[in-house]
């Protein structure tokens, strides 16, 4: 190889790079490959929530920019970030049953309960308080993979920068929850698996159980504390 | 008059006089407007700061800084795929002289605070502080460590935060955004840095007993005499000490299980957990271990053992038996006792066996694989893991036993004769304080000279200490939660010893880090320059250190006469934590380890507690070739990583790099999609591996196998392998000669570029290994461009080993049971080998058997341990040749430091 050619290779490799970045096929048409061959467009936004998912696929060349925050990648269905806690849609029922487990296979410890309590004292199968400190918290997901009652699951939103932490960075049991509908939409594939729908199928039937019970309640549930004391 | 109209009483009604206001006809005004520019000063300010705060947000320039994990996702926002240079911001400086931004991408260590603060006074105004990740915003999940600031707000003014650990690069792309946002909204009138009533300089804080902030100096000072810590650590828990395993001799002659021992030291803990007092039961091995404690259930229960082996491959009893029967022939009868399939050896007699195994052994033991120390309840036990280059796989153990009180442990150092030891034995120094008597340089390695403590002693407990073990106590009180903070009299994470006098003394500029690797005058002589030769710090804060790596140099001209690497500014603290974590728990702290090889980092891991598990873990078929398929994976993102910024560092600045790494994003897109993290992937479980493969993943994994990689593979090795700059920079350079790498204890690519065939998957194989068709690649130079050309060949082997297992891998269960958090790991000694991107990747774990903690967690960490050869790899080359030497040991910082 003469002396000098190095770099003029270089720049030749550069340059071929950066043409074949806009050409489709054989080089017949100026679009920017990736998600859905949209022409190059730098005046119009897509609407919040619309924005093209560009999943790069193996046959391709190189490397599609993805331009965040008008283009996405694709969010895979098992990427986590930080916990949720789901309540159930149609009766506002929080799952978490503050069994603790999270908490105990937490590895950094951040995660901290107190269960709920009824008006005689008793506990009830509630968290009370449910703490998540989001600065210690390691986004390994181990809370939602060993969570037996599926309540405790890895949400996708990464778009939570903010401008303070001493005040917003703990997450109380209000911050964490969302709808089963909305972890239905995140998780599609987890909502349908066998699992998950067998659980939901037990804890609605537990359910229907109750409400039994406490609609029979006034006729044969009054007698009961009586009994205890 | 005396008092002028025109400045009205201050705290009266002003006056206005009628002539002062002026009516001006609607219309006409409207028409003034229309022609002429009207304003107010609020107007025209608004308007400054529009194109004032345009001009700033649209050129945030970083500054060239990564701490850990999170720089790495930082490097990948700049790349092509995201592309940060869209939001201007491209320019990642350097010098912070140069930079409006910090990125604080990853955890902050003491050890690093003082440079960070450094950094930011000397950035200009107007500057920002970007905390990136949890480690950065608050600790993360390292905040338990010694080593670790909690949050980099304790110092610096921090503008965004970003959750996540790490974020990924769209989040970091989301925080800049909201920077921007917050730069939108700041107007002329009130920046802080035209007020000449803000201070904005950081005092620069000390490293003296712990990091002390000389801005709460005299409160600290008043609180560590008071004897906060000492008082508040008497109430705790410590954690229990178990003692060292004895000869099989002494025990009952239970042989086919020797379950007495271990349960005798079982019951100890159990008494201490009881709170009873041990002495109490007496030490009788069968009388503990045939009477359980009365209404005990749970000790009632008989602890499992696990098989007596060092490793999963070694040497094996008989040959163990017969090495020590020579030993004790040759070198004096008691020499060697076989303690848990180890030899145990005097500490007296440790050089003639040391040199009888390398020497005159039928297998010569040259290879020192690993050196680490644990601490019992009657002595600190330094251990060495020995293999052979010739013989590969007859791994074996030697175990030397010093005085347990700090600072009382003596042994002779192997430095002499396997030069390996030396960071090694500095790092059982730093942690144990276990001297080694002959060691040229014994001094801290990861802790600065002058910290008040041996970290990894049992009795040592962290500034934030809760318990022996997690789970920890709640944190809730009265409907509140409180941070780990407020467990400390010093409501930061720091402990200095009641006893300490020197406040005084502390000096910021002082260098407790370096001062001690101070390379000596004239280690080589440059003959036709008579010049004086000088000390040039290089690092931590450096871009082609790949990370916050310091090397001291001494330099004549430009020729490099000296060198001693300075690090542990990435301390986290790792195995520390992981003596605290249950098994399970160490997962995804392993991931942190090499953060570019996670899933390396976690089959290491789990191999280890595997081989304490036995059958119990036994791996399923499809887990087996998923585990060598995301391994495999791993180490092709890491090695176009290492060849990308290989060439970073010879000065082609960022475009190689870009087109390397393009292949790793769609090997990162498979990892996230298989186990939810591009990075931190926590994928593998004692068994096996966390999820199955979802749909359609084994056809895109097929697909970039078979059409990408070796098609960008051969593209790097066309432009690269005959490129003359790369040539002419790369051959001849940072020479290590294969006796050499085998003497300094070196691993992967390193050792094998100077020509040594050995490949832990091939010397001791682990998982599926053996069943695949692979060639081990070795160079024949030893110089940078042979472990350049090792790495590229071996992605070609790679590639062929995932042709096999993407196309073989069978249909079947992932794990050998059902999946649960509880794990039960019977007591003894493992110690993994795996050939991890960088080299042997090695964990040595010892379990107790009954706390589900490990009770010692060791890393055999091959970036660490490379690093031994740089020196020699490094005199009588210039500065510039360094950094390509280093970058051709391809280290990570969080593996050097942990």
């Amino acid at each position: 190889m003469g002396l000098g050619t190095g770099i003029l290779t270089g720049h030749l490799v550069t340059l071929r790079r950066f043409l074949r970045t806009f050409l489709v096929g054989q080089g017949r048409t100026l679009k920017r490959r990736g998600g859905g061959h949209q022409p190059l467009d730098f005046f119009r936004k897509p609407a919040p929530g619309t924005e093209p998912v560009i999943d790069q696929g193996p046959t391709t060349e190189g490397l599609f920019t993805v331009e965040y925050p008008d283009e996405r990648l694709p969010t895979r269905e098992r990427f986590r970030v930080l916990p949720v806690l789901i309540y159930d849609d149609e009766d506002g029922y929080v799952r978490c049953t503050s069994c603790n487990i999270c908490a105990k296979v937490c590895p950094p410890q951040c995660i901290w309960m107190t269960h709920a309590q009824g008006p005689d004292g008793n506990p009830v199968p509630m968290p009370e308080d449910f703490f998540i400190d989001m600065d210690v918290c390691m986004n390994c997901g181990f809370c939602a993979e060993y969570c037996p009652f599926d309540a405790i699951k890895m949400d996708q939103n990464f778009e939570q920068s903010n401008y303070e932490r001493h005040q917003t960075h703990i997450y109380s049991l209000q911050d964490l929850l969302v709808s089963s509908t909305y972890y239905a939409q995140t998780h599609p594939e987890a909502w349908a698996s066998a699992d998950e729908v067998a659980e939901r199928n037990k804890v609605k039937k537990k359910k229907d159980q109750r409400l039994q019970k406490a609609l029979a309640g006034p006729a044969s549930g009054r007698p009961a504390p009586a009994a205890v004391s | 008059m005396s008092t002028p109209a025109t400045h009205p009483p201050r705290n009266g009604p002003s006056v206005i006089r009628p002539e002062w206001t002026v009516t001006i006809d609607p219309v006409l005004q409207k028409e003034l407007e229309r022609h002429v520019l009207v304003t107010d000063w609020n107007k025209l300010i608004g308007l400054v700061d529009t194109i004032y705060n345009w001009g700033r947000r649209s050129s945030l320039w970083p500054l060239g800084f990564g701490l850990a994990c999170c720089a790495i996702e930082m490097i990948c926002t700049a790349s092509s795929r995201f592309d940060i240079a869209r939001f201007g911001a491209e320019v990642f400086r350097g010098s912070p002289r140069q930079a409006d931004v910090m990125i604080v991408s990853g955890t902050v260590t003491k050890t690093m605070m003082p440079m960070i603060a450094r950094l930011y006074d000397q950035m200009p105004e107007p500057k920002y502080v970007i905390s990136m990740g949890a480690c950065a915003t608050g600790g993360g999940p390292f905040k338990e460590g010694y080593n670790v600031v909690s949050g980099i707000d304790k110092y610096l003014p921090v503008d965004v935060y970003i959750p996540g650990c790490p974020p990924t690069p769209q989040a970091l792309l989301h925080g800049l955004m909201a920077l921007q946002k917050k730069i939108d909204g700041e107007t002329i009138t009130d920046l802080p840095w035209y007020r000449r009533d803000v201070e904005r300089e950081i005092p620069v804080p000390v490293l003296g007993p712990d990091l002390i902030d000389l801005r709460t100096l005299e409160i600290t000072a008043e609180r560590t005499a008071l004897g906060l810590i000492e008082a508040r650590e008497a109430t705790l828990e410590k954690p229990p000490r178990i003692p060292a395993p004895q000869p099989a001799a002494a025990e009952p002659a239970e042989d086919a299980a020797p379950a007495a021992p271990p349960s005798s030291k079982l019951d100890k803990i159990r008494a201490r957990v009881q709170g009873t007092n041990p002495a109490a039961q007496g030490d009788g091995e069968t009388s503990a271990a045939s009477a359980p404690p009365k209404s005990a259930p749970r000790a009632a229960r008989k602890p499992k053992v696990a098989p007596v082996m060092p490793s999963l491959r070694w040497l094996g009893d008989e040959g163990l038996a017969a090495l020590a029967d020579r030993i004790n022939a040759e070198l004096g009868p008691g020499t060697a006792t076989i303690v848990q399939a180890a030899l145990l050896i005097p500490a007296d007699k440790l050089l003639e066996v040391a040199r009888f195994l390398r020497d005159s052994n039928v297998i010569r033991y040259d290879y020192l694989a690993s050196l680490q120390s644990v601490h019992y309840e009657d002595c600190i036990e330094v251990t060495y893991h020995l293999d052979s280059t010739s013989r590969p796989g007859s791994l074996i153990e030697l175990r030397v036993r010093v005085a347990e009180p700090e600072g009382q442990g003596k042994l002779p150092s192997v430095v002499s004769i396997w030069p390996g030891a030396d960071f090694q034995e500095r790092e059982v120094y730093d942690m144990m304080g276990v001297r080694f008597l002959g060691h040229p340089n014994l001094t801290r390695i990861l802790m600065w000279e002058g910290f008040a403590y041996h970290p990894l002693r049992k009795d040592y407990l962290e500034p934030y200490y809760e318990g022996p073990t997690k789970v920890l106590e709640s944190r809730v009180e009265d409907g509140q939660h409180f941070r780990g903070e407020e467990l400390n009299p010093h409501g930061t994470n720091i402990k200095i010893p009641q006893s300490y006098q020197g406040w005084n003394s502390l000096d910021p500029d002082a260098d407790p880090k370096g001062v001690h690797l101070i390379p000596p005058s004239a280690a080589v002589q440059v003959a036709e320059i008579d010049s004086e030769s000088f000390v040039l710090s290089m690092g931590p804060q450096h871009p082609s250190t790949h990370g916050v790596f310091r090397m001291n140099l001494r330099v004549d001209g430009e020729t490099v006469v000296g060198l001693k690497p300075v690090m542990g500014y990435m301390h986290r603290n790792h195995e520390k934590i992981g003596e605290r974590n249950t098994f399970l728990m160490n997962f995804p702290f392993t991931d942190r380890l090499d953060y570019l090889t996670s899933m390396a980092n976690n089959w290491g891991y789990a191999l280890a507690v595997e081989q304490l598990m036995g059958d119990d873990a036994k791996v399923p078929e499809r887990a087996e070739y998923i585990r060598v398929i995301m391994a495999e994976l791993t180490r092709i993102a890491s090695h176009m990583w290492s060849i990308g910024f290989l060439l970073n560092d010879l000065g082609a600045f960022f475009t190689p790099a870009l087109y390397a790494i393009e292949e790793r994003e769609l090997i990162l897109d498979l990892f996230e999609w298989a186990s939810g993290s591009r990075m931190m992937c926590n994928y593998f479980r004692f068994g096996g591996v966390a999820f199955d493969l979802p749909d359609g993943w084994l056809d895109r994994c097929q697909a970039i196998v078979y059409d990408r990689l070796e098609r960008r593979i051969d593209e790097l090795d066309r432009y690269l392998s005959g490129n003359e700059i790369l040539l002419e920079r790369c051959r001849g350079v940072g020479v290590l000669t294969a006796e050499q790498a085998i003497a300094l204890s070196t691993s992967g690519p390193v050792l094998r570029g100077s020509g040594v065939k050995y490949d832990i998957r091939r010397a001791a194989p682990y998982g599926i290994y053996d069943r695949f068709d692979f060639d081990v690649i070795t160079g024949t130079r030893g110089d940078i461009y042979d472990r350049y050309l090792v790495r590229l060949q071996e992605m070609r082997q790679s590639v062929k080993i995932l042709k096999h297992a993407v196309h073989d891998i069978p249909e079947g269960p992932i794990l050998p049971g059902k999946k649960s958090y509880q794990i039960k790991v019977p007591a003894g000694e493992a110690y993994s080998r795996t050939e991890a991107p960088k080299g042997e990747l090695g964990f040595y774990v010892i379990s107790d058997g009954t706390t589900g903690t490990a009770y010692r967690y060791h890393v055999r960490s091959p970036s660490f341990i490379n690093l031994t050869a740089l020196e020699t790899m490094c005199l009588g080359h210039t500065v510039a040749d360094v950094v390509g030497i280093l970058g051709s040991l391809d280290i990570v910082l969080g593996e050097v430091d942990r």
